[in-house]
């Protein structure tokens, strides 16, 4: 039984500018595949890392011969749902030339629609609905036997003579601890770049959920919708787990730059205490860069001095909105002063400071997405990263939103085109109002050069700014030019 | 009216509570004020001078020599104005830093420009010069800039206060005329200092270019330009002992 995770040829969120990171998705399900089920040969092919075109990821695919091909993401910064395509297009090509591959997906935008999609997508032989950890390697276990039977394994979409079926619901895996590391030995980790500069750069997923649940969030897509709110159990890899793993990273694969995407880092407090003790005692010091939530920021202010000390660089705080009502209503559960007392003390710990908002709810019109600018601009981030409202179906918000659905070309589903439109703008409006924030915050003068010549400020942030400042003018490609990034 | 003046600029710098030898002999004048907050971090214990209508300066030292910083206006109307308060105020050497659209293919992005004449494009100067007066740079003040910087051309320019009339008519005429590079003060500034009978000299990074329609007000490449401009235009004052 062969499996090989497929990362087919695609581009990559323009946000954050060149950036081809390791699929912790696949890396994570490699791990899991090897140590519960060493009898199956695991492979890996990341054509985006290795710039491999659609004939050679074919040629390489004849060669190996995969029983099943996996392809799905975990995190956002692929490119959210504008993945699909890319993967359909990859298990076309596979389907047409090696018909009897299996092909599975899963996670990002597949987990909560796995049925639908399954329907629409032929090329398509499984869908896992909800978290992909333990019902991938069962698959590929299951497969692997003579006479397969599909239906007992848990949280899969599959097809039966035809018709579309799902599995029971899988309950989420409780101890994260209790999964192997990711099995980066397969990646080929030298050629991993963000932010158009960072070489050996890398991305870990370290928690599963977020337990404030934000209603526009496109990670609720991960999760099976028979799951009750499965999105906000939180569950953590322990500190001292974290720095397993980046020990690994910094001393057998010479990792330069961290980005922990777990969606809150900064939730339990003593998780960040045992991870900065930990780092200390292995003496580890690697640049990195976490997302966190203002109100732990402000419990835990005593702890940004030692996170700054063991290379914590530069961090984002959400806050998508800025009045309490939105907040309130979007279940944001941060307050507009607390952003920007985070950003001030990120400042004097010399912490670079990126904090996301949004436009595009159903109210918006010009004068609130300007005003809500005016805000962000006075708050004064180092760096700001605007996303447009993208309906993925499963997130919460997405009944609400259906009706606004103007474009339902998926390539542009990536937050950074304008998708949807509102009650008082034209999807083109929302996409020139989201370019023209962009413009208007990075032309505010010595706000560039603040990060790009202050000496205080760690020297990867000041490559993360470039590219930021070099991206930034892409938010105008895509809304008015209708440039397609991933 | 029966004043022969109605402000004089010692009227001016008095109402700023200005005394005698705030400034330094040397001065180092941005446009922009964010680029004369990087020119201050050069110096050493700074004090301000004053901060008034828009005009901010501070004299401090560098290497242990007194130097003024400052944002000296962005166009030419104002850069007459914070000019002539240098001159009066007691600078004599003057070093401005600014920014240029080339006028030439092979001056591009992040290279500079030191002016050693200005073709007078400018509505102010009338009120100081002779329409037929080339205001001129301090031969050893570019020759000092010359040997600190790389990709410099030394030429004229020309100031305009019509950024948005550069048109191909005017501006070939400018060219045919001599100019390389285009600005918004720099005839201004060195007039009042030819006036007042002070050395002075205008460094210029490129932001754009005319003949190729590059823009590059927001690129990486001009930003690290400038940076370096302020950075190693301060070793000129060593120079000047």
């Amino acid at each position: 039984m062969k499996v090989l995770f497929l990362q087919p040829p695609m581009g990559g969120w323009v946000t954050w500018g060149k950036h081809i990171a390791i699929n912790v998705n696949h890396a994570q399900l490699a791990a899991n595949l090897r140590e519960w089920y060493p009898n199956i040969d695991v492979h890996v092919l990341d054509c985006r890392a290795l710039e491999i075109d659609e004939n050679t990821m074919i040629k390489i695919l004849k060669d190996i011969d995969p029983n099943l091909v996996y392809m799905g993401d975990a995190l956002q910064t692929t490119g959210v749902a504008a993945i699909h395509p890319r993967y359909k297009r990859a298990a076309d090509l596979i389907k047409s030339n090696l018909p009897n591959t299996k092909i599975c997906v899963g996670g990002f935008f597949y987990g909560a629609n796995a049925q639908n999609i399954l329907e629409e997508t032929e090329s398509f032989d499984f869908i896992i609905a909800g978290e992909t950890e333990a019902t991938m390697p069962e698959l590929a276990k299951e497969l692997s036997k003579g006479d397969p039977n599909i239906s007992v394994v848990k949280g899969l979409t599959y097809r039966d003579n035809g018709s579309v079926k799902m599995t029971d619901y899988r309950p989420l895996i409780k101890n994260l601890d209790e999964l192997p590391l990711p099995a980066y030995d397969l990646f080929p980790m030298d050629k991993y770049v963000g932010f158009n500069y960072v070489k050996k750069y890398v991305e870990t997923y370290h928690s599963r959920g977020c337990p404030n649940g934000c209603l526009f969030c496109v990670g609720w897509s991960n999760y099976d919708k028979r799951g009750k709110n499965d999105w906000t159990k939180y569950r953590i890899r322990s500190g001292k787990r974290v720095v397993d793993e980046l020990e690994i990273l910094v001393k057998k694969y010479g990792a330069k730059f961290v980005c922990i995407m777990d969606e809150d880092f900064n939730v339990y407090r003593p998780r960040v205490e045992e991870f900065i003790d930990e780092m200390n005692k292995r003496n580890l010091n690697v640049p990195f860069f976490f997302m966190g939530r203002a109100p732990y920021h402000l419990r835990d202010k005593d702890l940004l001095k030692p996170l700054r000390e063991i290379g914590f660089v530069c961090g984002l705080i959400g806050l998508e909105a800025v009045d309490e009502e939105t907040l309130k209503k979007l279940h944001k559960n941060v307050q507009v002063d607390q952003v920007a007392e985070v950003v001030n003390l990120f400042r004097e710990n010399n912490i670079m400071s990126v904090t996301t908002w949004m436009v595009g709810y159903p109210d918006d019109d010009e004068s609130k997405i300007k005003n809500r600018f005016e805000r962000i601009d006075a708050i004064d981030p180092d760096m700001m990263a605007l996303q447009i409202m993208t309906p993925l179906p499963g997130i919460p918000m997405y009944d609400e939103l259906k009706p606004f659905i103007q474009e339902w070309n998926l390539e542009k589903w990536d937050f950074q085109h304008a998708v949807i439109n509102t009650k008082h703008l034209s999807r083109e409006d929302l996409g020139r109002l989201a370019a023209w924030a962009n413009r208007e915050f990075y032309s505010k003068p010595g706000r560039i050069q603040r990060i790009l010549y202050d000496k205080n400020y760690h020297p990867l942030c000041k490559l993360i700014a470039r590219c930021y400042v070099e991206t930034a003018d892409k938010h105008a490609q895509a809304a008015m030019k209708n440039e397609v990034f991933v | 009216m029966n004043r022969a003046i109605h402000i004089s600029p010692k009227d001016l710098l008095y109402s700023m509570q200005f005394k005698d030898g705030d400034f330094a002999d040397i001065a180092i004048v941005c446009g922009q004020p964010q680029r004369a907050m990087l020119a201050l971090e050069k110096i050493e214990n700074p004090v301000k001078n004053f901060s008034a209508f828009g005009y901010t300066f501070w004299t401090g030292k560098y290497n242990g020599r007194p130097v003024t910083v400052g944002n000296g206006g962005f166009y030419a109307p104002d850069s007459a104005v914070a000019t002539e308060l240098l001159c009066v105020g007691g600078v004599n050497n003057i070093i401005r830093l600014g920014s240029c659209g080339s006028l030439k293919k092979e001056i591009v992005v992040g290279d500079y420009v030191i002016a050693e004449k200005a073709l007078r494009g400018d509505g102010v100067t009338k009120y100081y010069v002779d329409e037929s007066y080339i205001p001129t740079s301090d031969i050893d003040l570019n020759n000092k800039l010359c040997n600190l910087f790389e990709n410099t051309y030394k030429g004229m320019v020309w100031t305009t206060d019509a950024l948005l009339k550069e048109t191909k008519e005017i501006v070939n005429d400018v060219i045919n005329k001599g100019a390389i590079a285009v600005d918004m003060i720099t005839s201004a500034f060195l007039t009042i200092a030819n006036v007042y009978k002070k050395k002075a000299t205008a460094l210029l990074v490129v932001s754009d270019n005319l003949i190729t329609g590059e823009l590059g007000f927001s690129s990486i490449k001009f930003f690290d330009a400038e940076k370096k401009m302020i950075d190693k235009s301060f070793a000129i004052i060593d120079e000047l002992l």
